[in-house]
Protein backbone atom coordinates (compact mmCIF):
# COMPACT_ATOMS: atom_id res chain seq x y z
CA UNK A 1 0.00 0.00 0.00
CA UNK A 2 1.43 3.69 -0.88
CA UNK A 3 1.76 6.22 2.07
CA UNK A 4 0.76 8.99 1.65
CA UNK A 5 2.68 12.14 3.32
CA UNK A 6 1.19 15.77 3.09
CA UNK A 7 3.99 18.76 2.43
CA UNK A 8 3.91 22.43 1.11
CA UNK A 9 5.59 23.77 -1.34
CA UNK A 10 4.87 27.82 -1.75
CA UNK A 11 2.36 27.63 0.27
CA UNK A 12 0.36 24.86 -2.07
CA UNK A 13 -0.41 21.95 -0.07
CA UNK A 14 0.07 18.37 -1.71
CA UNK A 15 -0.58 15.08 -0.32
CA UNK A 16 2.20 12.79 -2.32
CA UNK A 17 3.61 9.25 -2.12
CA UNK A 18 5.99 8.66 0.51
CA UNK A 19 9.91 8.41 -0.93
CA UNK A 20 8.80 10.36 -4.06
CA UNK A 21 11.37 13.46 -4.42
CA UNK A 22 10.83 17.35 -3.63
CA UNK A 23 11.49 18.00 -7.37
CA UNK A 24 9.24 14.99 -8.73
CA UNK A 25 6.48 16.41 -6.80
CA UNK A 26 6.78 20.01 -8.21
CA UNK A 27 7.00 18.84 -11.81
CA UNK A 28 3.73 16.63 -11.14
CA UNK A 29 2.01 19.63 -10.14
CA UNK A 30 3.41 22.48 -12.46
CA UNK A 31 5.72 24.40 -10.00
CA UNK A 32 8.48 25.28 -12.17
CA UNK A 33 11.88 24.42 -10.61
CA UNK A 34 14.57 24.55 -13.21
CA UNK A 35 16.64 21.59 -13.48
CA UNK A 36 19.49 19.73 -15.58
CA UNK A 37 20.86 16.52 -14.15
CA UNK A 38 18.12 14.37 -12.96
CA UNK A 39 16.74 12.16 -15.57
CA UNK A 40 13.50 10.75 -14.52
CA UNK A 41 13.79 6.92 -13.19
CA UNK A 42 17.23 7.45 -12.89
CA UNK A 43 18.64 7.91 -9.54
CA UNK A 44 19.36 11.58 -8.58
CA UNK A 45 23.09 12.81 -8.16
CA UNK A 46 22.33 16.44 -7.43
CA UNK A 47 25.03 17.51 -9.79
CA UNK A 48 24.07 20.40 -11.15
CA UNK A 49 22.78 21.90 -8.57
CA UNK A 50 19.94 23.90 -10.28
CA UNK A 51 17.26 22.46 -8.67
CA UNK A 52 17.86 23.90 -4.86
CA UNK A 53 15.12 25.00 -3.12
CA UNK A 54 14.73 26.30 0.57
CA UNK A 55 13.67 23.49 2.97
CA UNK A 56 11.93 25.62 6.38
CA UNK A 57 12.94 23.76 9.56
CA UNK A 58 11.11 25.39 12.65
CA UNK A 59 11.58 28.41 11.49
CA UNK A 60 15.16 28.63 9.71
CA UNK A 61 15.53 27.64 5.98
CA UNK A 62 18.23 25.13 4.21
CA UNK A 63 19.32 25.46 0.65
CA UNK A 64 19.56 22.39 -0.58
CA UNK A 65 18.58 20.44 -4.01
CA UNK A 66 15.19 19.14 -4.22
CA UNK A 67 15.99 16.22 -6.56
CA UNK A 68 17.88 14.32 -3.70
CA UNK A 69 15.63 16.03 -0.98
CA UNK A 70 12.97 13.02 -0.11
CA UNK A 71 9.29 14.02 0.93
CA UNK A 72 8.49 13.92 5.03
CA UNK A 73 5.47 14.49 6.79
CA UNK A 74 4.54 18.52 7.35
CA UNK A 75 7.76 19.57 5.11
CA UNK A 76 7.91 23.40 3.72
CA UNK A 77 9.66 23.76 1.20
CA UNK A 78 9.75 27.65 -0.66
CA UNK A 79 11.23 27.06 -4.05
CA UNK A 80 11.16 30.72 -5.69
CA UNK A 81 12.43 32.94 -2.95
CA UNK A 82 14.62 36.17 -3.77
CA UNK A 83 17.42 34.17 -2.19
CA UNK A 84 16.97 31.48 -4.31
CA UNK A 85 16.55 32.86 -7.35
CA UNK A 86 19.39 34.85 -6.85
CA UNK A 87 21.73 32.08 -6.46
CA UNK A 88 20.13 29.76 -9.20
CA UNK A 89 20.76 32.63 -11.51
CA UNK A 90 24.46 32.40 -10.57
CA UNK A 91 24.65 28.53 -10.77
CA UNK A 92 22.51 29.11 -14.36
CA UNK A 93 25.40 31.68 -15.03
CA UNK A 94 28.00 29.31 -14.25
CA UNK A 95 26.76 26.13 -16.49
CA UNK A 96 26.86 28.33 -19.12
CA UNK A 97 29.92 29.97 -19.16
CA UNK A 98 31.21 26.44 -18.47
CA UNK A 99 29.46 24.88 -21.82
CA UNK A 100 27.89 27.64 -24.21
CA UNK A 101 27.60 25.32 -26.41
CA UNK A 102 24.57 23.40 -25.94
CA UNK A 103 21.22 25.18 -26.37
CA UNK A 104 19.85 23.77 -23.52
CA UNK A 105 22.20 25.09 -21.02
CA UNK A 106 21.58 28.73 -22.79
CA UNK A 107 17.82 28.00 -22.37
CA UNK A 108 18.25 27.25 -18.43
CA UNK A 109 20.60 30.26 -17.80
CA UNK A 110 17.19 32.14 -20.02
CA UNK A 111 15.10 30.35 -17.71
CA UNK A 112 16.62 31.89 -14.67
CA UNK A 113 17.02 35.43 -15.50
CA UNK A 114 20.76 35.42 -16.63
CA UNK A 115 21.53 38.67 -18.37
CA UNK A 116 25.17 38.86 -18.60
CA UNK A 117 27.84 36.11 -17.51
CA UNK A 118 30.86 38.03 -15.34
CA UNK A 119 32.81 34.52 -15.69
CA UNK A 120 35.07 33.38 -19.04
CA UNK A 121 33.47 31.02 -21.01
CA UNK A 122 35.78 27.77 -20.55
CA UNK A 123 33.88 25.70 -23.04
CA UNK A 124 34.77 22.70 -21.51
CA UNK A 125 31.83 20.92 -23.72
CA UNK A 126 31.02 19.02 -20.29
CA UNK A 127 28.92 20.09 -17.39
CA UNK A 128 29.60 17.11 -15.15
CA UNK A 129 26.00 16.47 -14.87
CA UNK A 130 26.65 12.65 -14.82
CA UNK A 131 23.47 12.09 -17.17
CA UNK A 132 25.34 9.89 -19.19
CA UNK A 133 26.97 8.17 -16.25
CA UNK A 134 24.22 7.46 -14.63
CA UNK A 135 21.92 6.01 -17.71
CA UNK A 136 24.81 3.77 -18.90
CA UNK A 137 25.17 2.91 -15.44
CA UNK A 138 21.80 2.45 -13.89
CA UNK A 139 19.58 1.87 -17.15
CA UNK A 140 21.96 -0.17 -19.46
CA UNK A 141 23.91 -2.36 -16.31
CA UNK A 142 27.34 -1.50 -19.27
CA UNK A 143 29.50 0.22 -16.68
CA UNK A 144 31.31 1.75 -19.82
CA UNK A 145 31.64 5.24 -18.86
CA UNK A 146 32.62 6.82 -15.49
CA UNK A 147 33.90 9.85 -13.72
CA UNK A 148 37.56 10.02 -14.04
CA UNK A 149 39.98 12.50 -11.90
CA UNK A 150 39.02 14.89 -9.66
CA UNK A 151 38.71 18.34 -8.88
CA UNK A 152 39.03 20.25 -11.58
CA UNK A 153 40.49 17.68 -13.87
CA UNK A 154 37.13 15.72 -13.20
CA UNK A 155 36.34 14.14 -16.69
CA UNK A 156 33.83 11.75 -18.21
CA UNK A 157 35.89 9.33 -19.39
CA UNK A 158 35.90 5.21 -21.04
CA UNK A 159 38.75 2.99 -19.31
CA UNK A 160 42.05 4.26 -20.43
CA UNK A 161 40.72 6.59 -23.15
CA UNK A 162 39.39 3.77 -25.65
CA UNK A 163 35.94 2.37 -26.11
CA UNK A 164 35.09 0.03 -23.18
CA UNK A 165 34.31 -3.99 -23.93
CA UNK A 166 31.24 -3.34 -22.33
CA UNK A 167 29.84 -0.65 -24.00
CA UNK A 168 26.43 -1.75 -25.97
CA UNK A 169 26.45 1.01 -28.25
CA UNK A 170 22.89 1.80 -27.18
CA UNK A 171 23.97 5.80 -27.68
CA UNK A 172 21.53 6.51 -24.74
CA UNK A 173 24.88 8.20 -23.46
CA UNK A 174 24.88 10.73 -26.43
CA UNK A 175 20.91 11.18 -26.48
CA UNK A 176 20.79 12.17 -22.98
CA UNK A 177 23.70 14.68 -22.78
CA UNK A 178 22.98 18.33 -22.77
CA UNK A 179 25.85 18.85 -25.24
CA UNK A 180 24.30 17.25 -27.90
CA UNK A 181 21.59 20.18 -29.09
CA UNK A 182 23.64 23.14 -30.16
CA UNK A 183 22.90 26.80 -30.35
CA UNK A 184 21.10 27.96 -33.48
CA UNK A 185 23.70 29.32 -34.86
CA UNK A 186 25.61 26.78 -34.71
CA UNK A 187 29.11 25.78 -32.79
CA UNK A 188 31.18 28.49 -31.28
CA UNK A 189 34.15 28.46 -31.57
CA UNK A 190 36.42 28.89 -28.81
CA UNK A 191 37.02 32.68 -28.17
CA UNK A 192 34.07 33.79 -29.64
CA UNK A 193 31.59 32.05 -27.32
CA UNK A 194 28.36 34.37 -26.38
CA UNK A 195 24.96 34.33 -24.05
CA UNK A 196 22.54 33.64 -26.60
CA UNK A 197 19.31 35.02 -24.93
CA UNK A 198 17.80 35.00 -28.73
CA UNK A 199 14.46 33.48 -27.91
CA UNK A 200 12.94 37.27 -26.82
CA UNK A 201 9.43 35.80 -26.23
CA UNK A 202 10.93 32.91 -24.42
CA UNK A 203 12.48 35.31 -22.39
CA UNK A 204 9.33 37.50 -21.62
CA UNK A 205 7.61 34.49 -20.35
CA UNK A 206 10.60 33.78 -18.17
CA UNK A 207 9.63 36.62 -16.62
CA UNK A 208 6.34 37.05 -16.50
CA UNK A 209 6.20 33.61 -15.02
CA UNK A 210 9.14 32.36 -12.82
CA UNK A 211 7.75 30.29 -10.46
CA UNK A 212 5.01 28.25 -12.69
CA UNK A 213 5.39 25.46 -15.49
CA UNK A 214 4.91 27.87 -18.30
CA UNK A 215 5.43 24.48 -20.75
CA UNK A 216 8.42 26.76 -22.46
CA UNK A 217 9.76 24.22 -24.73
CA UNK A 218 13.18 25.62 -23.79
CA UNK A 219 15.51 22.58 -23.89
CA UNK A 220 12.69 20.48 -24.88
CA UNK A 221 13.35 16.64 -25.51
CA UNK A 222 15.80 16.34 -22.32
CA UNK A 223 16.52 19.18 -20.27
CA UNK A 224 12.99 19.29 -18.03
CA UNK A 225 11.49 16.15 -17.46
CA UNK A 226 8.35 17.53 -17.82
CA UNK A 227 8.48 17.34 -21.31
CA UNK B 1 63.94 -6.83 -4.41
CA UNK B 2 61.82 -9.11 -7.14
CA UNK B 3 58.36 -7.60 -6.76
CA UNK B 4 55.83 -10.09 -5.81
CA UNK B 5 53.37 -11.48 -8.05
CA UNK B 6 50.01 -10.11 -8.75
CA UNK B 7 48.88 -13.36 -7.90
CA UNK B 8 50.06 -13.69 -4.73
CA UNK B 9 49.02 -9.93 -3.94
CA UNK B 10 45.53 -10.76 -4.64
CA UNK B 11 45.50 -13.65 -2.95
CA UNK B 12 42.96 -14.43 -0.62
CA UNK B 13 40.92 -11.29 -1.78
CA UNK B 14 39.24 -12.70 -4.74
CA UNK B 15 35.84 -11.54 -4.83
CA UNK B 16 36.05 -9.16 -2.40
CA UNK B 17 35.40 -5.20 -3.95
CA UNK B 18 36.00 -3.74 -0.87
CA UNK B 19 39.16 -5.15 -0.69
CA UNK B 20 39.99 -2.86 -3.68
CA UNK B 21 42.11 -0.29 -2.14
CA UNK B 22 44.24 -2.47 0.00
CA UNK B 23 45.28 -4.04 -3.59
CA UNK B 24 46.01 -1.13 -5.02
CA UNK B 25 48.13 0.35 -2.73
CA UNK B 26 49.80 -3.47 -2.17
CA UNK B 27 50.25 -2.94 -6.49
CA UNK B 28 51.36 0.64 -5.71
CA UNK B 29 53.84 -0.17 -3.55
CA UNK B 30 55.39 -2.95 -5.58
CA UNK B 31 55.52 -1.40 -8.55
CA UNK B 32 55.62 2.05 -7.97
CA UNK B 33 52.94 2.23 -10.47
CA UNK B 34 49.68 0.61 -11.25
CA UNK B 35 49.45 -0.76 -15.25
CA UNK B 36 46.65 -1.14 -17.42
CA UNK B 37 47.57 -5.09 -17.14
CA UNK B 38 47.38 -4.70 -13.50
CA UNK B 39 44.30 -2.71 -13.52
CA UNK B 40 42.36 -4.98 -15.88
CA UNK B 41 43.23 -7.72 -14.02
CA UNK B 42 42.35 -6.83 -10.89
CA UNK B 43 38.41 -5.58 -12.00
CA UNK B 44 37.99 -8.87 -12.99
CA UNK B 45 39.50 -10.46 -10.29
CA UNK B 46 37.81 -8.47 -7.28
CA UNK B 47 34.70 -8.32 -9.76
CA UNK B 48 34.32 -4.37 -9.48
CA UNK B 49 33.98 -2.86 -12.97
CA UNK B 50 36.92 -1.92 -14.79
CA UNK B 51 35.80 1.81 -14.99
CA UNK B 52 35.85 2.22 -10.90
CA UNK B 53 38.99 0.77 -10.24
CA UNK B 54 39.84 3.24 -13.16
CA UNK B 55 38.16 6.21 -11.58
CA UNK B 56 39.59 5.03 -7.89
CA UNK B 57 43.00 4.86 -9.19
CA UNK B 58 42.89 8.36 -11.02
CA UNK B 59 40.92 9.77 -8.21
CA UNK B 60 43.87 9.56 -5.27
CA UNK B 61 47.30 10.59 -5.89
CA UNK B 62 48.79 8.40 -3.79
CA UNK B 63 47.83 6.00 -6.94
CA UNK B 64 50.05 6.68 -10.26
CA UNK B 65 49.07 5.37 -13.62
CA UNK B 66 52.23 5.53 -15.33
CA UNK B 67 55.68 4.27 -14.15
CA UNK B 68 57.91 6.61 -11.52
CA UNK B 69 61.20 7.12 -11.57
CA UNK B 70 63.92 5.76 -8.55
CA UNK B 71 64.07 9.49 -7.55
CA UNK B 72 60.75 11.51 -6.96
CA UNK B 73 61.01 14.68 -6.38
CA UNK B 74 58.28 16.76 -5.51
CA UNK B 75 57.68 20.70 -5.21
CA UNK B 76 55.69 22.23 -2.52
CA UNK B 77 53.23 24.90 -4.75
CA UNK B 78 51.23 26.19 -2.39
CA UNK B 79 50.90 29.45 -1.15
CA UNK B 80 53.46 29.94 1.01
CA UNK B 81 56.17 28.39 -1.08
CA UNK B 82 54.98 30.20 -4.33
CA UNK B 83 55.72 33.61 -2.75
CA UNK B 84 59.12 32.40 -1.38
CA UNK B 85 59.91 30.99 -5.12
CA UNK B 86 58.80 27.17 -5.73
CA UNK B 87 58.10 28.59 -9.26
CA UNK B 88 61.72 29.01 -9.54
CA UNK B 89 62.61 25.75 -8.39
CA UNK B 90 60.01 24.07 -10.29
CA UNK B 91 61.85 25.47 -13.90
CA UNK B 92 64.95 24.64 -12.46
CA UNK B 93 64.16 21.13 -12.32
CA UNK B 94 61.94 20.95 -15.22
CA UNK B 95 64.87 22.76 -17.34
CA UNK B 96 67.63 20.06 -15.63
CA UNK B 97 65.72 17.16 -16.10
CA UNK B 98 63.94 17.90 -19.47
CA UNK B 99 60.99 16.34 -18.52
CA UNK B 100 57.28 17.85 -17.74
CA UNK B 101 56.08 17.10 -14.34
CA UNK B 102 54.36 14.13 -13.59
CA UNK B 103 56.52 12.17 -16.46
CA UNK B 104 60.07 10.62 -16.04
CA UNK B 105 63.30 10.98 -17.34
CA UNK B 106 64.10 8.36 -19.88
CA UNK B 107 67.04 7.04 -18.18
CA UNK B 108 64.12 6.28 -15.38
CA UNK B 109 66.29 7.84 -12.59
CA UNK B 110 63.71 10.71 -12.16
CA UNK B 111 60.16 12.37 -11.71
CA UNK B 112 58.99 15.81 -10.68
CA UNK B 113 55.91 16.19 -8.83
CA UNK B 114 54.16 19.49 -7.38
CA UNK B 115 52.00 19.11 -4.36
CA UNK B 116 49.14 22.26 -2.96
CA UNK B 117 50.54 21.91 0.29
CA UNK B 118 53.50 19.94 2.31
CA UNK B 119 52.27 21.60 5.57
CA UNK B 120 55.58 22.96 6.36
CA UNK B 121 55.28 26.92 5.08
CA UNK B 122 56.99 28.54 7.85
CA UNK B 123 60.07 26.74 6.21
CA UNK B 124 59.34 27.16 2.97
CA UNK B 125 59.93 26.60 -0.08
CA UNK B 126 59.98 22.77 0.62
CA UNK B 127 60.94 20.03 -1.54
CA UNK B 128 60.89 16.69 -0.78
CA UNK B 129 62.73 13.98 -2.27
CA UNK B 130 62.12 10.11 -1.97
CA UNK B 131 59.77 11.02 1.39
CA UNK B 132 62.86 13.63 2.92
CA UNK B 133 62.41 17.02 3.12
CA UNK B 134 64.37 19.64 1.76
CA UNK B 135 63.80 22.99 3.61
CA UNK B 136 64.62 26.84 2.45
CA UNK B 137 65.50 25.35 -1.22
CA UNK B 138 66.91 27.64 -3.56
CA UNK B 139 67.29 26.54 -7.01
CA UNK B 140 71.02 26.22 -6.53
CA UNK B 141 70.82 23.79 -4.13
CA UNK B 142 68.12 21.97 -6.05
CA UNK B 143 70.80 22.22 -8.83
CA UNK B 144 73.29 20.12 -6.21
CA UNK B 145 70.44 17.83 -4.63
CA UNK B 146 69.70 16.38 -8.27
CA UNK B 147 73.00 16.01 -9.53
CA UNK B 148 74.28 14.23 -6.21
CA UNK B 149 71.25 12.16 -6.86
CA UNK B 150 72.22 11.36 -10.33
CA UNK B 151 76.25 10.52 -9.25
CA UNK B 152 74.70 8.54 -6.67
CA UNK B 153 72.13 6.68 -8.80
CA UNK B 154 74.62 6.43 -12.28
CA UNK B 155 77.94 5.07 -10.71
CA UNK B 156 76.39 1.43 -9.48
CA UNK B 157 75.48 1.14 -13.43
CA UNK B 158 78.27 1.54 -14.67
CA UNK B 159 80.50 -0.52 -12.70
CA UNK B 160 77.45 -3.30 -13.98
CA UNK B 161 78.68 -2.76 -17.09
CA UNK B 162 82.47 -2.82 -16.19
CA UNK B 163 82.24 -6.34 -14.50
S1 LIG C 1 26.53 3.78 -25.82
FE1 LIG C 1 27.93 2.62 -24.50
S2 LIG C 1 28.79 4.17 -23.13
FE2 LIG C 1 26.91 5.05 -24.00
S3 LIG C 1 25.28 4.52 -22.51
FE3 LIG C 1 25.29 2.93 -24.11
S4 LIG C 1 26.60 1.31 -23.23
FE4 LIG C 1 27.04 3.20 -22.06
S1 LIG D 1 29.22 14.27 -21.21
FE1 LIG D 1 27.20 15.30 -21.28
S2 LIG D 1 25.79 13.98 -20.13
FE2 LIG D 1 27.89 13.38 -19.62
S3 LIG D 1 28.39 14.56 -17.76
FE3 LIG D 1 29.16 15.76 -19.51
S4 LIG D 1 27.47 17.16 -20.01
FE4 LIG D 1 26.60 15.55 -18.71
S1 LIG E 1 21.04 18.96 -8.76
FE1 LIG E 1 18.93 18.47 -8.82
S2 LIG E 1 18.51 18.36 -10.92
FE2 LIG E 1 20.69 18.68 -10.91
Amino acid sequence: MIQYVSMKIDGAIFKVPKGSSVLDVAIEYGICIPHLCHVPNISDLGACRLCIVEHVVEGRSKVTTSCTLRVQEGMVIKSNTQKIKRLRKNIAELLVSQAPNSKAIQDIAVRCGVKTVRYPFRNDNCVLCGRCVRICREQWQAKAIGFVGRGKDRRVKSPFGVKSETCKMCGNCIDLCPMTITPCDGPMKPGEEYLCGKCESQLMEAESAVDQCIMCGLGEGFQCARH
Amino acid sequence: MQPQPLETLLEGRRSQPHQLIEVLQDVQAQYGYISEEAIRTISKELGVPLVDVYSVVSFYKAFHLNPRGKNVITMCTGTACHVRGAKLLLNQAISQLGVQPGDMTDDKLFTIEHVNCLGACALGPVVTENGSSHHHMSPGKLRKLIDALRARDEKPEQEADHA
